[in-house]
């Protein structure tokens, strides 16, 4: 931090928190939408993958294609036909967080203990009841920790915006860039690396109970 | 339970990003009485963003939004293209970014009116004439060489240049028409060193002696701030970068009287007024919109 210390940014916040506050929670919109259309697609699809070893190699190398664009110029790409704003900032973080949800279910879905599959034949489950009642539920943990992933990676994504004409914390750190005023990058940069690590500790919470769960049920 | 459990959660996120989209989105200006600004990342266009919007909502009816910060100016032109931003500040030097076919010459005018047919022929832009301020690549070095040893132009830089080092921006180096190596050949001399780094270090760097030249963007106000001299492209090799309002015509269309008050500032700002106002902003830390009210105000165009 620069000479105006630590102090002079508690002062910048306090004075601007009702700003800050909105830009925050323009943020955690932001992620959550993306993240929630991601899952809405990326679930059917990590089923999809079970289904078959070449589509599961189609749709992950799809996946991991659209993984590897540099995050500004993804957005920049989809501003083209989506325009300005919030939800070409929305779509960019459902594409970027496809990868990890589909991957996760699928290697959730994969890795299901075939003799609780068995066992669920054996008492007379339908194809059906034996995804939602022990495939699903047995996945579980392993899409607790893609969610997780893509949610830290959302959260850094989406301070890019301001660029696409988005809102969200990224404004107050461009606006600092550009005026060369550090109070205003802190301003940004520190709630939006806040929101990672909550993100990160409260997903990583659900992760473990769902864990904990899963193993309570395999047992019985 | 569980699969009800994350469903309701699924269509939760879902529902928010629906609503969000509907709320939030709102950047699209094409409704009745407003238009929107749009600009780059830097001060000098949000601070001719704020001088619009007060001069507009107080002449007019018209409402003003301002939306900063999109990354270049090709996602400005992008933007008003499709409609959601209907007006920014653009530079004639964008030209030579491959919109359109255009004819390679350095000659201000010309470029200018190249700037104003082809954006009004491909794009449907009404292209005002300048502000009266270019943004452009300058060298620059410290007043006392300057005057110790009496150079004004690039050309006088040529006798001292094999002892001197230069420090440029991280793309001037191999840039095609405007770069070193075509500068080398129309000047006909090079530098001892050249030190590429981050365009807001440079100005420091001449002030503390880390280098002795600088390739400046001509309206940052690093010159200022470092107190270091400008000196004349004597030999036009800097392509012209001229500041003008651009519009969209049907916005023009549905508001005529706008034509009148974005004339207001053709030919008012020339290149010192444009860098205090940015110095005002970048080095005193003042926002955009005080600093352009005052500047309205100063010379009578708001009471």
């Amino acid at each position: 931090m620069d000479q105006n210390g630590i102090g002079a940014l508690l002062v910048y916040m306090q004075e601007n928190w009702a700003y800050l506050l909105s830009l925050a929670w323009n943020h955690i919109l932001m992620v959550l939408a993306g993240i929630g259309l991601a899952l809405a697609v990326g679930i059917p699809l990590g089923i999809l993958c079970l289904r078959s070893e070449r589509l599961a190699a189609f749709i992950l190398a799809a996946a991991n294609t659209i993984q590897v664009l540099p995050s500004l110029a993804l957005l920049a790409l989809l501003m083209i036909f989506l325009g300005l704003g919030f939800k070409t900032v929305v779509a960019g973080l459902f594409l970027y967080s496809l990868l990890p949800v589909i991957k996760n279910t699928y290697v959730g879905l994969k890795q299901v203990d075939a003799s609780l599959l068995e066992a669920g034949k054996g008492i007379g489950m339908s194809p059906l009841q034996l995804m939602t009642k022990v495939r699903f539920p047995l996945s579980l943990p392993f899409l607790a920790a893609g969610i997780r992933l893509a949610a830290v990676i959302a959260i850094g994504v989406a301070t890019l915006a301001p660029l696409i004409g988005g809102d969200g914390l990224g404004r107050e750190i461009y606006a600092g860039l550009n005026m060369r005023n550090s109070l205003k990058i802190y301003a940004g940069a520190i709630p939006a690396a806040l929101l990672a690590i909550l993100a990160d500790v409260l997903l990583g919470r659900l992760q473990g109970r769902w864990s904990r769960r899963r193993n309570a049920q395999a047992k019985t | 339970m569980n699969i009800k459990k994350m469903l309701a959660l699924i269509s939760l996120l879902v529902i928010t990003a629906a609503l969000g989209a509907c709320g939030g989105g709102g950047g699209s200006g094409a409704a009745q009485g407003k238009i929107v600004i749009g600009t780059q990342t830097y001060s000098e266009p949000k601070i001719i963003a704020e001088m619009y919007k007060a001069l507009i909502e107080d002449r007019t009816d018209v409402k003003v939004d301002i939306v900063t910060d999109l990354a270049a100016s090709p996602i400005v032109i992008q933007a008003m293209s499709r409609n959601e931003v209907q007006m920014a500040t653009l530079y004639t030097g964008e030209i030579f970014n491959g919109h359109f076919e255009i004819e390679d010459t350095k000659d201000r005018a010309a470029v200018l009116r190249q700037a104003q047919e082809g954006f009004d022929k491909n794009f449907g832009f009404k292209w005002f004439d300048p502000y009266g301020f270019e943004n452009t690549y300058a060298f620059a070095i410290r007043k006392e060489m300057a005057d110790e040893k009496g150079i004004e132009t690039v050309s006088d830089l040529g006798k001292y240049a094999k002892d001197m080092r230069i420090g440029v921006d991280t793309t001037w180096l191999e840039r095609g028409n405007d770069g070193y190596r075509a500068f080398v050949e129309h000047y006909g001399f090079s530098f001892a060193k050249a030190f590429p780094m981050e365009i807001s270090l440079v100005y420091e760097a001449a002030a503390s002696g880390d280098v002795d030249v600088v390739l400046a963007y001509t309206t940052d106000p690093g010159i200022k701030e470092f107190n270091l001299k400008v000196l004349a492209d004597d030999k036009q090799f800097f392509p012209p970068y001229d500041a003008s309002p651009v519009i969209r015509k049907d916005a023009l269309e549905r508001h005529p009287e706008l034509e009148e008050v974005i004339s207001l500032l053709i030919g008012q700002i020339d290149a010192e007024t444009m860098t205090a106002l940015n110095y005002e902003v970048d080095v005193n830390k003042r926002t955009p919109r005080e600093v352009a009210l005052e500047f309205l105000k100063n010379r009578g165009f708001l009471q």
